[in-house]
Parts: structure tokens; C-alpha cells; sequence
């Protein structure tokens, strides 16, 4: 079993423009263990995307307080490559492309970063593997040997994300926005995706702002995040109060002291 | 250059054996030497380099087993089929030509033996319609101190099915030994054929290499040129490439520009012929402190003549890369297209590079476009990739590979395309 903990996280950006520094998560804890599914909710503006990429340690996030426990570790000192070999992963919002370089030829590489020089992956159970998950994904045959998200559509680029999840197989996935612009269909099989991982060595965090998702992949906690902390965590009914209520209606009954970005 | 050297020269080529219009043609050539100018790169200065060493030709011959190295990891196995020759220093130690495509009149052989078995081929187009000796201070050097050369000829309507493959292995490991070579190229009415080289340096020794490429291409031929040019780090390397494309005719150029040391180049393509056509694909990688500065360019006259021209170009180190894509349309060439995009990616902070596309139109009914940019590595794309698990090194090399990749998946033949990948990964390798 592995376990991810967030303690205390306080996180700054520098804006690109004016440069100033703005504070955006101010304290969040967070723990959890593999063979859980959790989900982050929260309304726009709120830290979510920034939690998972200073958890992966996307460089422009700067850490001023607080800690990242991977197995009790903290990872805060390593550079991405090797949080991911130590087994996170994270689907992107935007993930970037990258013509000249095939889907297959990233997969293996990617694959083959975890493995030792001696012990890469054959080209056999490589295939194997792939045709597996395009099937599952519903994905077309013709993908591996296309550029690196280039050209894909926003549905395409989701399916991708999750192909190389169920590749790559973390011990951990964060899943930021992964159904943000998907149709029923799309989003079906990216659950679909998401649930085949399920099991004792499998953890995902689940960043939505719709409780949509969480239909299709039912998650064991359900944290709402506002004004850069966790406000409140349970199970997967407070899920669907969320979706009834809104997330202003929340704020008001426990009496939170946050501005909704999306308010008026 | 001073006149005292002229009897040394016709001295030394006399006892080579060479027909008099050629002796004739070399001093021509080093009599306008004095009045000409050296070439110009755009934005690149070259003039302390010493580009013209010696006034004396020294003949000399280079053993066979020097391009052994060479041939083991280029080559696929040979086969009966197989089309080439190979040439090391001034010496042709191997031609290979099926005895079906001598039949038919195809040549690939050395030109000094061509000057003599075949005058009346080589003759008309050495150094006469396509380059011009008179052009600059180097084009005369270049004939009136050729040393070696490949002459390929395909008659009217042959078409040849595999390339033809020339490798040229610079002799370094003699001193005061520079590579002056030529391969002419002639492609008669309708012929259509693929013509690949491999530049390579053999030795320790600083020479220099000046080497030209001539086609001229009669109409309605298709001539595919490839080159995988890698010269040694002591070599000052001078190229000039050029094609001559008659009517509906079509010269495609894919260059891999790998030299280790310092160079400048031209590469260019007339389409004199209506509906001419040329694709002018060319990848460079400049590292350590070398210097590079190419030239680019198409001259469109034909009328609904074609031209475009794809560069990208990788910097390392502390080196310098020059791009210049000169694009000119002359008056009368109405329904011209011509097209360029020129890319540079820094990798370092002390390269410096330049990608400057020139445009010279003299026409209206023409369709003209260019792009250009210098940048640096996408930290997005890095970080994307280091977020599943790849390391920064080869992150870098996947990205610089994407960048490249344009142009690398348009070079048609594959067993090129393979090098080329080998020889940019071994560079990018060797650099971190």
C-alpha cells in the first residue's frame, strides 16, 4: 500500500504579467491511500489544478509552507521525472502536443523510464498491452502511430490521458478536469478508463467541478475545496448536496469566509 | 592568388592526363580569380577563414581500406542491385553500377575517367550552365583546383529504381590534403532517379573541403538529391548546391547539414523551365564553437515554376547558425508559387542564430509566403513529458526530434532518414 499525504500546503504564483505573487492555496491537508478514489470539488478559481500540479511539482508552483509525503517521504526536493517514477501521475487539462514524436514511441519511453537499462519492455508485450487498452478506450487503431496529441480534439487528447494511465499505471493518479468538455459518450469511457485501475495497488484524486463524473466513477471521499483550503470532506453524497445546493449554498451554512470567483 | 603559380598548375594537371578543354577551363578559372569576390552569406562573416589554402595541386592516392568504417555502418548489405560508388580523398575505390542500367546508358563514375571516356557529356555541363566558374572568387578556385569528383548521367526517359549512392570520404589523414570534389549530375528528358551522398572525414588533419553539386535537370526529369553531411570538427567545410530545372522538370533536395566544424553553404535551385518544380527540405545541427552559414534558395523564371523551401535548425553549445532563405521571383515568372519557413531552436544560451528569409519579387500573378522563428525548447512540452517519468536528457531529445521532425519525416528515403536520426541522436548525446 502506498500513501500520499498533503500537510499544510501553502503554495504562491507569480503572475506572468504583473508579476506579482499571489497566495493561492493557503493550508490544504489531504490524505489518502491507494485503493481509495477521492474527489476534489470546488468552484472556479479555488486551487484545484494548482494542488495537482504542485503535488507533480510543475515549476511555476512555489511551495512556501508545508509538505508532500509520498510512502512518509517528502517529495517536495525531486524533480517531476522522478515523482512520476515513484509512481504519480498526472492527466492534464491541456496536455501539451508534440508533433515528431508517435503516441507508441512516448508510451515505451515512458514505460521504459520506470525499468531498468537491463530489463526494458519488450516490443511484444508492449503491442499486447496497447491493443488491450485501445480496445477498452474505444480508441482507433491508427493512434499510436500518430503525433503526440497533435491535431487531436479536446476528446481525443482525454482518451489519451487515460490510455497512457492505464500504460503507465501509477500508483497514483490525479485526474484534473478529466471530463471537462466530454460528451456522454466520451466521458463514459474514460470512467470505464479510470475503472479498470481500480484495486489495492490503484489511488486516483479526482479534480471536478461537476458532480457528473462521480456518477460514473464513484469515489470513497469527496473533498470540497473553497478559497484554497478543504472545507469540508465525506463520502459520496455530499457529492450530490453539492450539486443540489451550490457551492454558495455551502459556503453559507457553515459560514465560510470566501469569495466565489463565478459570483455576481 | 598570384600569376606565378599558373605554369605550376597546367604543369601538374598535364601529367594527370586531362583533356585540353579541361586544362584550358582551369586556367581560365585561376586567371578571373583575382578580379572576383568571395561569396556572401547574409548576416555571416567568414572572412578570416582561410578558404583557399593552395594554389598547387598535389595528386595523391588514398587506400581503399580508409572507407572501411564508413561503409560497415552505413550501408545496408550489398546487393546485386545496389548502385554505388565510393571515393576517399582524390581515389574511386569503388563503383557498383547493375550491368541492365549500363546497358540502358546510365554512368556513375569518377569524372576525371569521365572526362575522358565521355567528353562530349561532360563537357557541355561542367561548370557551364548551372554553376558558372566566373560566379565568385571560390567558384574559380573550385575548377581550377578540382581534384576529385562522381559523374552520373541518366538518359532520356530511364528511370532508375534505387538511389544511386555516392559516400565521400575526406583524406585527413594527410596534411595539405583539401577535399575539392564535384559531383556533376545530368538528367536528360524524362528520367527520374534518386541521388543520395554521405560526407564523411577520415584523420586528425585541419583541411579544408570545397564541394560542389551541379544538376541540371531537362525537362519533365524528377531528380530526388539527398546528402548526410558530416564532416570532421578540423574541417572549414564550402558547399555550393545547385540545380538547373527545365520545363516541368523537378530537382527535391533533403540535406542533413552535421558537419562538426565550421561551414557555409548554398544551396539553390533555378527553375528556369515553365512549371518547374523543387522542394527544398535541409536540417542542421550546430554545436560546440562551430559556425554555420547557409543559404537557402529559389529562383523562380518559369512561368507556374514551384519552390519551397523548409529549414529547421537545431543550436548547441556555443555555436552559430545562419539560415537565409532567399526566395526570388523574376519578372515574367506569372503564376509562380515559391514558400518558405526557416526554424531555429536555441538549446543554449550562448548559441546565437539567424533565420532571415529574403524575398525579391519582380512580378505580380505570383503566390509568395514565408514564415521564420528562432526559439527556445517549450517548457510545456518538457514538462509533459518529464510528468511520465522521462528524464530532462531525453525529454530534450524527444522534443528536438518533434522539431525536426517536419522535415524529417518528408525525406523520402528511409535508410537516409535512419542515419539522420542516428547521427542527430549521437550529437545530442554527445552534448549532454
Amino acid at each position: 500500500m502506498s500513501t500520499l499525504e498533503v500537510k499544510d500546503l501553502h503554495v504562491e504564483v507569480q503572475d506572468g504579467e504583473s508579476g506579482a505573487v499571489k497566495e493561492i492555496l493557503k493550508g490544504v491537508n489531504l490524505s489518502m491511500s491507494t485503493g481509495e478514489i477521492h474527489a476534489i470539488m470546488g468552484p472556479n478559481g479555488t486551487g484545484k489544478s494548482t494542488l495537482s500540479e504542485t503535488i507533480m511539482g510543475q515549476s511555476a508552483y512555489h511551495v512556501t509552507q508545508g509538505d508532500i509525503l509520498l510512502d512518509g517521504n517528502s517529495i517536495l526536493d525531486m524533480p517531476v521525472d522522478e515523482r512520476a517514477r515513484r509512481g504519480l501521475f498526472l492527466a492534464m487539462q491541456y496536455p501539451a502536443e508534440i508533433p515528431g514524436v508517435t503516441n507508441a514511441e512516448f508510451l515505451r519511453a515512458a514505460i521504459n523510464a520506470r525499468r531498468p537499462k537491463d530489463d526494458q519492455i519488450s516490443v511484444m508485450s508492449f503491442l499486447k498491452e496497447l491493443d488491450k487498452n485501445l480496445d477498452l478506450l474505444d480508441m482507433n487503431e491508427a493512434m499510436p502511430e500518430r503525433y503526440l496529441n497533435e491535431g487531436f480534439s479536446g476528446g481525443e487528447k482525454k482518451r489519451n490521458e487515460i490510455l497512457q494511465l492505464l500504460m503507465i499505471k501509477p500508483a497514483f493518479a490525479l485526474l484534473d478536469e478529466i471530463d471537462s468538455g466530454l460528451d456522454i459518450d466520451a466521458l463514459q469511457v474514460v470512467a470505464k478508463g479510470v475503472n479498470s485501475m481500480r484495486g489495492d495497488n490503484f489511488g486516483a484524486l479526482i479534480i471536478t467541478h461537476y458532480q457528473r463524473l462521480l456518477n460514473y466513477i464513484k469515489p470513497d471521499v469527496v473533498h470540497v475545496m473553497m478559497g484554497g483550503r478543504i472545507v469540508k470532506t465525506g463520502g459520496a453524497d455530499l457529492a450530490l448536496k453539492l450539486e443540489d445546493e451550490g457551492y454558495a449554498g455551502l459556503r453559507d451554512e457553515f459560514g465560510l469566509d470566501v469569495d466565489l470567483v463565478d459570483e455576481n | 592568388m598570384s600569376q606565378e603559380t599558373m605554369p605550376l598548375v597546367a604543369d601538374t594537371v598535364t601529367k594527370h592526363d586531362e583533356p585540353a578543354w579541361m586544362i584550358d577551363k582551369r586556367r581560365a578559372a585561376m586567371d578571373q580569380m583575382p578580379t572576383l569576390k568571395m561569396p556572401r552569406v547574409q548576416r555571416f562573416d567568414y572572412r578570416y577563414w582561410q578558404m583557399m589554402p593552395s594554389t598547387e595541386i598535389h595528386w595523391q592516392s588514398s587506400s581503399a581500406s580508409l572507407a572501411q568504417s564508413d561503409l560497415d555502418t552505413t550501408t545496408a548489405k550489398a546487393d546485386d542491385q545496389q548502385i554505388s560508388i565510393v571515393q576517399v580523398g582524390q581515389t574511386t575505390t569503388q563503383v557498383k553500377l547493375p550491368a541492365e542500367l549500363g546497358q540502358q546508358g546510365v554512368l556513375v563514375m569518377d569524372l576525371f575517367d569521365a572526362m575522358r571516356e565521355y567528353p562530349e557529356l561532360v563537357k557541355p555541363h561542367l561548370m557551364t550552365n548551372v554553376i558558372k566558374t566566373n560566379e565568385t572568387k571560390l567558384t574559380s578556385y573550385h575548377m581550377a583546383m578540382l581534384t576529385s569528383g562522381i559523374f552520373v548521367y541518366v538518359p532520356r526517359g530511364v528511370a532508375v529504381n534505387q538511389p544511386i549512392e555516392a559516400h565521400i570520404i575526406q583524406d585527413s589523414t594527410k596534411t595539405d590534403h583539401p577535399l575539392i570534389s564535384h559531383v556533376l549530375i545530368v538528367a536528360e528528358a524524362g528520367s527520374e532517379f534518386a541521388f543520395t551522398q554521405h560526407l564523411s572525414t577520415v584523420g586528425e588533419a585541419a583541411n579544408i573541403a570545397n564541394c560542389f553539386v551541379e544538376i541540371d535537370a531537362a525537362e519533365d526529369s524528377r531528380v530526388r538529391f539527398s546528402s548526410l553531411d558530416a564532416f570532421g570538427p578540423k574541417t572549414v567545410t564550402y558547399f555550393e548546391r545547385r540545380g538547373l530545372a527545365a520545363n516541368h522538370a523537378n530537382i527535391d533536395w533533403a540535406v542533413g547539414l552535421l558537419n562538426d566544424g565550421n561551414t557555409i553553404g548554398n544551396i539553390d535551385t533555378n527553375l528556369l523551365g515553365e512549371g518547374a518544380e523543387t522542394d527544398s527540405k535541409m536540417i542542421a545541427i550546430t554545436d560546440g564553437t562551430a559556425r554555420m552559414g547557409i543559404n537557402n534558395g529559389v529562383t523562380n523564371r518559369g512561368k507556374h515554376s514551384v519552390g519551397n523551401i523548409l529549414q529547421r535548425g537545431v543550436l548547441l553549445g556555443r555555436s552559430q547558425l545562419v539560415f537565409n532563405g532567399i526566395g526570388d521571383i523574376i519578372h515574367g515568372a506569372s503564376g509562380a508559387k515559391a514558400e518558405q519557413e526557416n526554424r531555429l531552436l536555441m538549446m543554449s544560451n550562448e548559441a546565437r542564430g539567424n533565420a532571415n528569409p529574403i524575398l525579391l519579387i519582380d512580378e505580380n500573378d505570383v503566390l509568395a509566403g514565408h514564415a521564420a522563428s528562432v526559439g527556445q525548447v517549450d517548457q510545456q512540452q518538457l514538462y509533459y513529458l518529464m510528468s511520465r517519468g522521462i528524464d530532462r536528457q531525453q525529454a530534450q531529445r524527444l522534443v528536438i526530434r518533434g522539431f525536426l521532425g517536419v522535415v524529417l519525416s518528408a525525406i523520402p528515403a528511409k535508410t537516409v532518414r535512419q542515419e539522420l536520426i542516428t547521427t542527430i541522436e549521437r550529437k545530442l548525446t554527445d552534448e549532454n
